[in-house]
């Protein structure tokens, strides 16, 4: 105990010592515990948002929709099902008009609530509704939209106004503004108004199984008992997890990736600092040697004096990597339903604090228990500590040429291993950065260019089949044919739909999705599936793809090819039109129309018009989902910045500890007449030789490591070149000149500060 | 440290400061060379004051007029000894003709041999050399050499006094414990417990300064 008092007033007295060294220090710590603590919140809250909003809102293992029908028969279908623990049924109604504080949609769903049974979804706040009175539930992410509280009231059309009473979370489906706004009534509020219905419709049902393992053959069994049901699409739990898990992989894969990064720079910088520090005060620590002090008293002081910085530093890094990210992820998580983590936050947030501790601390003492393990004399006469390989090179070979930059890059290229650990560093932080922006002018792409993803037509039409071979010769037209889309579903795995795509002919003339893998469909018997599909169902080129469609006829296709597709979640197939006409004579189509280059796009559809087609223009990929899109991108920004930070922060330690270390060399170039100008000049050129070799290893990574390492993470979406261009190069290397000039111009200004005199005094 | 200290020093004359450790004489010779500010009293050189300068400024001055030589030689060590002697020239300000200079000088103190030789490489008289070819390269008005036998055998540091002894158009302030030291001097000044309380002229020295060519 009086040996841990000793030690603790020693580290309390070298701390007083070096107060800015410490507050350098205490920023990288900092700086490495909100990284960490941000990625910590991120992850945990995407990474079991599914699985707590499906706990909450106690989620039906299957979702069934169909064309309304009478409650009876619906019932009497769900009854014969085996193994089924609970069931409940609803009315979906689309396209209802809701009004509130001076705002109107008319795309609303309005949930018709059946009354009895299991409702799910989870009630976040308020209460449920009651069998009577002018009350809704509303969606959180629509309520805190639309700023709607409880007790608010939400005019719906044809009801009047209604008593909000409770918002609701329901993994089932993303949440507003990704999907249109929901709301819930109960069964007796719309008799209130319309009258009882003896018999009232609905046309979705849950079901909750008995042992979700049996879901196939409770699936199997609903095709062929759904008699009277009509056009009935299944949703799986399962189904939609792995949806959403595939969109929350990469962001969560991201911010870890980005995290490690921070803590390897802060531990690599922190780990140099104290072995400079240690390598200051090797006389002091061969004094307390000389006069008995054991080398565990000598560790444990030094690491005690780096946990006094650690832990506050730590503790507030914690904080605001907690403040900076818990409102955007927990409005993503509300975009996604999904609740936020709360306080399954708070174990994985502690570990983040005792690794960022941990690592300092530990970085602290072993340098200081190597120094102390040798003799005192040699300590007292004051060699370098082991160098690692970091020799004094020898005379010869280099010219005279040069001046203050060239000698502050030689003093950088002295430390060797320190030299390597520091590009390595900022090459990776640039490397992100690179792609952070090349992420980020992807995602604009998605959002407004249909090309991005492979569609090459720019207009969609409606009009007659034989009306095409007409709207073929319009001039400005490169190509038009009808594009059918059905919907399916896997006839081994009921749960997973798929949207069934064909054109007459060679379809990549209107959509060209990336292939990821095989090649593209050749004959009448041969699918290009989606990627996400291929992951779901385990598909691969030569496999076999069996499509229950609506009409109970089924297709079957061999896989030629795996191809990426962000619009449909990547549950696609490519199939000819012959093959799914042949099965569904009358399956729906608008005509895609590919335009010349430089086409004159109005007169383009003033000839549609005039042969009678009505025409839209295609959308980008993500139009639905803008919000998301911009969330991302503010994430993204986020990490950019802080990863800038952590440049920078590597940056100004790397400078400082060049000039901690050559303290004598600054005194005696000062000495000699330079002025300020002349000791940045210095550390510029020490800045620059970090600089240079960082972007270069910063370009070369992002093109061949974290590039293709997030398309593949991305390819079940689309395919992202994540090559950066030369202007995103530009400006990352700007940057890292802009943060290599900030540290240099601090550093400098520190440096200046410190006596002439001390500094030729020091060793 | 110092206390109601005044002296002046001619330009061609050579001071030697003398006095115990602690006395003040390195203080003094900081103060000179504008790497310390006085908490009151004046410095001037070559009639600019020295006082109330910017750090800037001051570093202007030291440049162009004052040279140091210390006793660790103070060569950096990533220079070779030619480079150390070089780098005055290349600072910002610095004088014309830097390089003719230090290519002069590298070659009457008869280090051309190794002028390429990095630091370590060098023995102490070298690198005492290479320190005095450095201070003298932007042909400054004063040196200040701080203890400059201090680290050197009996053989190098008789050298380097000659060196110091040669000079001309300079005014030369040493700073020193020894006797040997301080009898090259002009004039040698006593310093005990921060106060000036001898001064006396070394006629030896005098003598052969006027003998000298």
């Amino acid at each position: 105990m009086t040996a841990l008092r000793a030690a603790l007033a020693e580290a309390r007295t070298g701390l007083r010592l070096r107060r800015r060294g410490a507050l350098l220090t205490a920023m990288g710590i900092a700086l490495a515990a909100a990284m960490l603590s941000a990625a910590v919140v991120v992850g945990v809250g995407l990474g079991g948002g599914f699985d707590r909003a499906a706990k909450a809102a106690d989620l039906p293992d299957i979702i069934v929709r169909f064309d309304p029908e009478s409650t009876s028969l619906v019932d009497q279908r769900l009854r014969a099902l085996p193994d089924i623990a609970s069931y409940s049924t609803r009315f979906e109604l689309t396209n209802t008009e809701i009004a509130a504080g001076g705002r109107r949609r008319g795309d609303a769903v309005a949930e018709v609530m059946s009354g009895s049974g299991r409702p799910g979804y989870a009630i976040v706040a308020g209460r449920g509704l009651a069998r009577t009175g002018s009350q809704v539930l509303v969606e959180l992410g629509f309520a805190q939209a639309w700023h709607l509280h409880l007790g608010s009231t939400l005019y719906v059309g044809g009801l009047g106004p209604q008593r909000v009473v409770g918002f609701t979370e329901a993994p089932d489906n993303v949440g507003y503004p990704l999907a249109k706004p929901r709301y819930y009534l109960s069964r007796p509020t719309l008799a209130a108004h319309f009258g009882p219905q003896p018999n009232p419709q609905v046309n979705l049902a849950e079901i909750w199984l008995r042992n979700p393992r049996y879901l196939n053959e409770v699936l199997v069994q609903a095709r062929a008992t759904s008699f009277g049901l009509h056009d009935i699409q299944f949703a799986t739990r399962s189904g939609v997890k792995v949806l959403l898990d595939q969109a929350a992989g990469i962001v969560i894969d991201l911010l870890v990736a980005l995290s490690v990064i921070a803590l390897v720079t802060a531990g690599a910088m922190l780990a140099a600092s104290a072995r400079a520090e240690v390598q200051r005060r090797l006389g002091a620590i061969g004094v307390r040697r000389a006069v008995g002090a054991s080398r565990g008293h000598i560790a444990l002081a030094q690491g005690l004096e780096a946990m006094l910085i650690a832990v506050p530093a730590a503790g507030l890094g914690v904080v605001a990597g907690v403040l900076a990210t818990y409102g955007p992820d927990d409005r993503l998580l509300t975009m996604l339903n999904e609740p936020p983590p709360g306080s399954a936050l708070l174990l994985p947030l502690a570990a983040g604090f005792l690794a960022s501790v941990a690592i300092p601390v530990l970085g602290a003492a072993w340098p200081a228990w190597r120094a102390a393990g040798r003799s005192p004399v040699g300590l007292l006469r004051g060699g370098e500590l082991e160098t690692g390989g970091e020799g004094r090179r020898r005379s010869g070979g280099h010219g005279r040429r040069g001046g203050l930059a060239v000698l502050g890059a030689r003093l950088v290229a002295a430390r060797r291993v320190r030299l390597v650990a520091t590009v390595m560093t900022l090459g990776l932080s640039a490397g992100f950065v690179l792609l952070m922006l090349a992420l980020a002018s992807e995602l604009s792409s998605l959002e407004t260019d249909p090309g991005a993803l492979g569609k090459r037509y720019q207009l969609t039409a409606t009009m007659p089949v034989g009306a095409v071979s007409r709207a073929r010769r319009i001039p400005g037209i490169a190509a038009a044919a009808p594009r059918y889309e059905v919907e399916g579903a896997d006839s081994y795995d009921l749960g997973e739909t798929i949207d069934v795509i064909a054109y007459p002919g060679d379809h990549t003339v209107f959509e060209d999705p990336p292939l990821v893998s095989g090649r593209r469909l050749r004959g009448n018997d041969q699918a290009e599936v989606g990627v996400g599909l291929a992951d779901a169902l385990g598909l691969s080129a030569g496999s076999t793809l069996a499509i229950e469609l609506s009409t109970g006829n089924e297709l079957r296709f061999r896989v030629s090819g795996l191809v990426s597709s962000l619009d449909h979640d990547g549950r696609v197939a490519y199939v000819p039109a012959k093959a799914l006409l042949a099965a569904e004579p009358s399956a729906p189509y608008q005509v895609a129309v590919v335009l010349r280059p430089n086409a004159d796009y109005g007169a383009v559809t003033a000839a549609l018009t005039r042969i009678g087609a009505q025409f839209a223009a295609t959308s980008g990929a993500t139009a639905r989902g803008v919000p998301l899109v911009n969330t991302l991108r503010t994430i993204l920004l986020a990490i950019a910045v802080v990863d800038g930070l952590v440049c920078l922060y590597a940056l100004i330690q790397a400078s400082t500890l060049t000039v901690q270390e050559r303290r004598r060399t600054v005194a005696v170039l000062r000495a000699c007449g330079a002025g300020p100008g002349a000791v940045r000049r210095l550390l510029f050129g020490a800045t620059l030789a970090l600089i240079v070799p960082a972007a270069v290893v910063g370009v070369v990574l992002e093109k061949y490591v974290f590039g293709p390492a997030l398309s593949r993470l991305a390819e079940n979406y689309a395919a992202l070149p994540l090559d950066a261009t030369t202007a995103e190069v530009l400006a990352t290397v700007a940057g890292l000149v802009l943060a290599g000039a900030l540290a240099t111009v601090w550093v400098a200004r520190q440096a200046s500060r410190e006596s002439v005199v001390t500094g030729l005094a020091s060793r | 440290m110092l206390d109601d200290v005044s002296l002046s020093v001619e330009a061609d004359e050579v001071v030697a400061i003398l006095g115990r450790s602690g006395s003040g004489k390195s203080t003094l010779l900081h103060l000179l060379g504008g790497l310390d500010a006085p908490d009151s009293g004046e410095i001037t050189l070559a009639g600019d004051r020295l006082t109330g300068r910017s750090a800037r400024a001051l570093a202007r001055i030291r440049l162009r007029h004052i040279g140091f030589v210390f006793q660790q030689f103070q060569l950096i060590e990533e220079l070779s000894g030619a480079e150390n002697v070089l780098m005055p020239t290349r600072l910002p300000g610095a004088p014309a003709a830097g390089a003719r200079r230090a290519a002069r000088l590298i070659e009457e103190l008869g280090l051309t041999e190794v002028a390429d030789h990095l630091p370590h490489e060098l023995s102490g008289g070298e690198q005492q050399r290479f320190a005095f070819a450095r201070a003298l390269v932007n042909g400054p008005k004063l040196i200040l050499a701080d203890e400059p036998t201090g680290s050197l055998d009996a053989e190098n540091g008789a050298a380097v006094l000659e060196l110091l002894r040669g000079l001309t158009g300079r005014a030369v302030v040493i700073v020193t414990h020894e006797p040997e030291a301080a009898a090259i001097a002009d004039r040698v000044v006593q310093l005990t417990d921060g106060r000036l309380v001898a001064e006396s002229g070394s006629f030896a020295a005098r003598g052969a300064r006027r003998e000298r060519p």
